[in-house]
């Protein structure tokens, strides 16, 4: 999933700031999951400026509505008769969702309310960590099911560095080194061979480098 | 390894002769009268002077510029270049351009991580790594060629080195990374300073039965010791260092105004064994803003005077 | 919507005719000096108790004072667990002036895990309390055994304190 986080309640209040009637819209798939901007975190946020804004003695007016996914047109395209009735869109959606509001609602501002940070996975319950970089041209069959590009400080090919201790990263010592990782899942499943292998230099040219990318799949457009 | 002679380095090492190098690390300005102090110490004790790039990401003279004015003076430098801050385009430009202004050794690594320097806010490149870096100038020397196939105008003929750190995690793993900096293109290697003798010995044999000391020189990396606090702090905070106890409280024996002493005289021991270890063909001496120390070192290792 | 408690009307919680009332030994002087500083300012505290049922049954004797002390609301949970962040801020919105939330002790809950995440629950309003500008310590959790009427009456007589301190929800 793509992992997000709720901005602070200040830097929303300074967002939200010339607004008197807003939208505060949630998002049911990516970031219900990570706790940032379901329905849920949309109820407890949309409650917690009204007391703000009580308390500061400044009038606002705050609808709540939650989409299945801010990402499709389909959804978004449910949401036009509330958006119509409110000056602004606070959006609790990944960047993504964020700009495919501001795409259909070309005349209402549409403004973030979360960080979008990394494509992740939820380790256990409340920790998700960051494990593809979307670099278009996987290369996990030859390091043993862990990504070196995304969890590899220094996006190492051929090894780790010497600075590891105990298994752990030197330059964030919460995280594990994956290198040390991978050599793990290599001797379980009896390849340490695998890692004589000379990695030639990445292929940049599919990731980020080169600009937005796109794709386009002709046989699902009419 | 039968090929042609490069470089000064190279020439000792194929004779058979034990190689000293050292370090020098550029300033934090463009005053090139630091390094040059620095050349001047370290002439006549050493075979080749390591420069290095940007270390610990603290920004610094470019180690290609001080290589240049330690050429000058008449020393023999090895430029290291880390992979961290430049792409393989700028890599390849800065290797040919070494090579033009008489820098003939040159030790690929891939550089601590920015967040460990000055400007941890950088955006840090990591576009190809050590191992590739090494490839790349072994194809440049032996085929002319650059990452792209392109026959170069003048290819650039580098004699090249690696890092190696037998103390890292996890060990049996260290041997086949030797074996692969080999395959890559690694001519010599220079290893961690070494306080764990033991260790090194069993990383040695390891290299030995795969056969691996026969196709690379091997330097071990001394650094001379200050004090218990240095040998506690190294053992504890600098990762993939390994300092043994009982080294540890033979300087905390010493009074405090001997500590000194006692660091550079467990240099020379260590110095001293590396010579009977088979395999190893040189000792790089590390010591670290202490340029001054080297001379001293190689003269009571009785390594002078330098062929 | 709030249950007021007066002793002069000589209603109970329940509902029931029944008059109860705590004697002198649970009025200390200091408790006496806040209650009166509160009466002094005619300032009422609406208090919001959420409570597991498991807990707290609504019909345990709270303490009375002299004249209208303070407001009263149960809302009812299955498990404290079931305290959803958002009814922490709504009971605010609605004019509370201190929210208490009354779960199992600890080691006891029937779900083994719901006081937990219930006191979890409270930290992260707390703070967010503290961010939106009303006072996280408006905002408390306790633990209670099931007709254990004196740890009520502590509970209710350090929450009247503490609302003595912060005075009404700038926010109400």
């Amino acid at each position: 999933m793509i992992v997000a986080e709720q901005k602070p309640l200040s830097e929303i209040k300074e967002i939200i700031a010339l607004y008197k009637k807003i939208l505060i819209m949630g998002c049911g798939t990516c970031v219900k999951t990570c706790f940032a901007g379901g329905e849920d975190e949309v109820a407890v946020l949309a409650s917690a400026l009204r007391l703000a804004c009580k308390k500061d003695g400044k009038e606002i007016e705050i609808e709540e509505l939650t989409i299945e996914r801010q990402c499709e047109d389909e959804f978004i395209r449910e949401s036009a008769p509330a958006v119509s009735r409110n000056e602004g869109v606070l959006s609790l959606a990944c960047g993504a969702g964020v700009q495919a509001l501001a795409r259909r609602f070309g005349k209402t501002p549409v403004l973030p309310g979360v960080n979008t940070t990394f494509i992740g996975v939820l380790e256990k319950q409340g920790i998700f960590t960051e494990e593809c970089s979307g670099c278009g041209d996987c290369n996990l069959a030859i390091f043993g099911g862990v990504c070196p590009f995304t969890r590899c400080a220094k996006k190492l090919l051929n090894g780790p560095c010497g600075g590891s201790q105990n298994g752990k990263c030197e330059v964030n010592p919460e995280s594990d080194c994956a290198w040390h990782l991978i050599i793990e899942r290599l001797r379980i499943l009896g390849q340490m061979d695998k890692l004589r292998i000379y990695v030639p230099p990445k292929n940049w040219q599919t990731s980020l480098s080169g600009g937005p990318r796109k794709l386009v799949r002709e046989d699902h457009m009419i | 390894m039968n090929m042609k002679v490069h470089s000064r380095l190279q020439e000792i090492l194929s004779k058979g002769e034990f190689a000293v190098t050292a370090e020098c690390g550029p300033p934090r300005g463009a005053t090139p009268e630091v390094v040059r102090k620095k050349g001047e110490l370290l002439k006549g004790y050493v075979d080749a002077v390591n420069v290095t790039d940007n270390q610990t990401a603290i920004v610094r003279m470019s180690s290609i510029a001080a290589c240049s004015h330690l050429l000058q003076m008449g020393l023999e430098p090895v430029m290291q270049m880390v992979t961290r801050d430049r792409n393989r385009i700028a890599l390849q430009s800065d290797i040919m351009g070494a090579y033009s202004l008489g820098i003939k050794n040159i030790l690929c690594l891939s550089g601590d991580h920015q967040s460990f320097g000055s400007q941890p806010d950088a955006l840090n490149v990591f576009d190809i790594d050590s191992m590739n870096l090494i490839r790349t100038v072994q194809t440049m020397r032996e085929q002319g060629k650059d990452m792209s196939g392109f026959e170069l105008n003048g290819p650039p003929r580098m004699f090249i080195g690696a890092a190696a750190n037998p103390f890292a995690d996890p060990f049996e793993y260290r041997v086949i990374r030797l074996a692969k900096k080999i395959d890559a293109g690694a001519d010599f290697i220079q290893t961690q300073c070494i306080y764990n003798m033991d260790r090194f010995k069993e990383w040695m044999k390891m290299a030995r039965d795969e056969g691996l000391t026969e196709k690379v020189h091997i330097l071990g990396g001394v650094t001379p010791l200050k004090s218990a606090g240095m040998a506690k702090f190294m053992n504890n905070k600098v990762a993939g260092m390994d300092v043994p106890e009982p080294l540890i409280k033979r300087m905390a024996n010493v009074p405090k105004k001997k500590a000194v002493e006692e660091g550079i005289k467990i240099c020379i021991e260590t110095i001293a064994e590396l010579c009977e270890i088979e395999g190893v063909h040189g000792v790089h001496i590390m010591a670290i803003e202490w340029e001054e120390i080297v001379g001293q070192i190689v003269e009571s290792a009785g390594l002078t005077p330098r062929p | 919507m709030y249950k007021v408690i007066n002793h002069k009307t000589k209603t109970s919680l329940s509902g029931t005719t029944r008059f109860r009332r705590f004697f002198s030994d649970h009025y200390t002087t200091e408790r006496l000096r806040m209650l009166t500083l509160a009466m002094d300012k005619k300032f009422i505290p609406k208090i919001t108790v959420f409570h597991c049922i498991n807990a707290f049954t609504e019909n345990t004797p709270l303490p009375f004072v002299g004249g209208n002390d303070y407001e009263i609301k149960f809302i009812r949970l299955p498990c404290s667990s079931m305290v959803k962040d958002v009814f922490l801020l709504r009971a605010f919105e609605a004019g509370a002036d201190g929210v208490v939330v009354l779960v199992c002790p600890e080691g006891q809950c029937r779900y083994v895990e719901g006081n937990i995440r219930a006191k979890k629950r409270v930290v992260w309003v707390q703070n967010l309390l503290d961010e939106i500008g009303i006072d996280g310590q408006r905002l408390s959790l306790s633990n209670i055994a099931a007709g254990d009427t004196a740890t009520a009456s502590q509970i209710i007589d350090d929450i009247l304190k503490n609302m003595a301190e912060l005075g009404p929800n700038p926010a109400a």
